[in-house]
């Protein structure tokens, strides 16, 4: 087991954000450099590295977390994943565009409206959100959300997250009268 | 008013496919019946899509934070130079 493995097994056990941090900053100098050299030799910039490296640590952290199943090569996963990130966005002028077979389940542009009706959701209940979010995209335990958030226990979390959840829906209920007239 | 969310944990169940067959038919027929519950489920599946939206609009903040660490921190000194290296011109 790789020092990495161990604080992968860290992260799914706890979800906290220390450990993410730690995880990540592990993930970066392993990774980045190589990420970095590749682009360099073809002419990019720093900042594009940086870039497509970000995108590829948030692919990673949903394929991981989401899947919830470790990568046979988490180092390979990520440089892979910015490499043909970097081709795709700004090197166009490339002709080997060997896009590798890696499952990129990536961060889309944002459409005007998602953002829009994202300032209104943070508006209308941003301690919700945080608790869902800490739930459905970080996947922690309910037993967790009930220590972090402070409720009596899992069953008691479950009905915050639900009526949250319903909260959320009438956003968007509310918002998505507003806005499809002009979207399409 | 107690039902509530159990309808909205039926609505998740079913969205998220978690729910038994015989569950899933009934559910499938009330969907029929119900144009308001139709559109719940609708609404719903927005609500996860944008809290998702929410999760990576986080994550990509606590990642930026982090690469302004390892750029500037003298902790990270040997790292960001070799970087920086690679990139200037010769």
């Amino acid at each position: 087991m790789s020092i990495n493995d161990i604080s992968m097994q860290q992260l799914i056990n706890s979800n906290r954000t220390m450990d993410r941090q730690e995880l990540f900053t592990n993930l970066y100098k392993r990774a980045f450099p190589t990420v970095a050299g590749y682009i360099s030799r073809r002419g990019g910039k720093l900042d594009e590295a940086k870039d497509v490296f970000q995108d590829a640590l948030i692919a990673y952290y949903e394929q991981v977390i989401l899947t919830d199943s470790p990568l046979n090569n988490d180092i390979g996963y990520l440089v892979g994943t910015a490499k043909n990130l970097w081709l795709k966005r700004y090197g166009q002028s490339n002709q080997h565009l060997s896009l590798d077979n890696v499952d990129i389940a990536l961060p889309t542009q944002e459409s005007p409206s998602s953002s829009r009706l994202f300032r209104f959701l943070e508006i209308a209940g941003h301690k919700c959100l945080e608790m869902l979010k800490s739930f459905y995209y970080d996947q922690m335990s309910l037993q967790e959300i009930a220590d972090e958030y402070g409720y009596s226990g899992p069953r008691s979390a479950t009905v915050q997250k639900f009526k949250c959840l319903e909260k959320i829906r009438a956003s968007v209920k509310q918002k998505s009268l507003v806005y499809d007239d002009f979207m399409e | 008013m107690t039902t509530s969310w159990n309808e909205t944990q039926q609505i998740e169940a079913y969205i998220f496919g978690t729910a038994q067959p015989d569950e899933i038919l009934l559910f499938e027929a009330k969907l029929l019946l119900d144009e308001e519950l139709t559109n719940k489920v609708i609404t719903q599946k927005k609500a996860y899509d944008a809290i998702r939206q929410f999760g990576r609009k986080q994550l990509k903040l606590e990642i930026e934070a982090l690469q302004q660490t390892l750029f500037t921190h003298p902790k990270h000194r040997s790292f960001s130079q070799k970087i920086i290296r690679l990139f200037r011109k010769s």
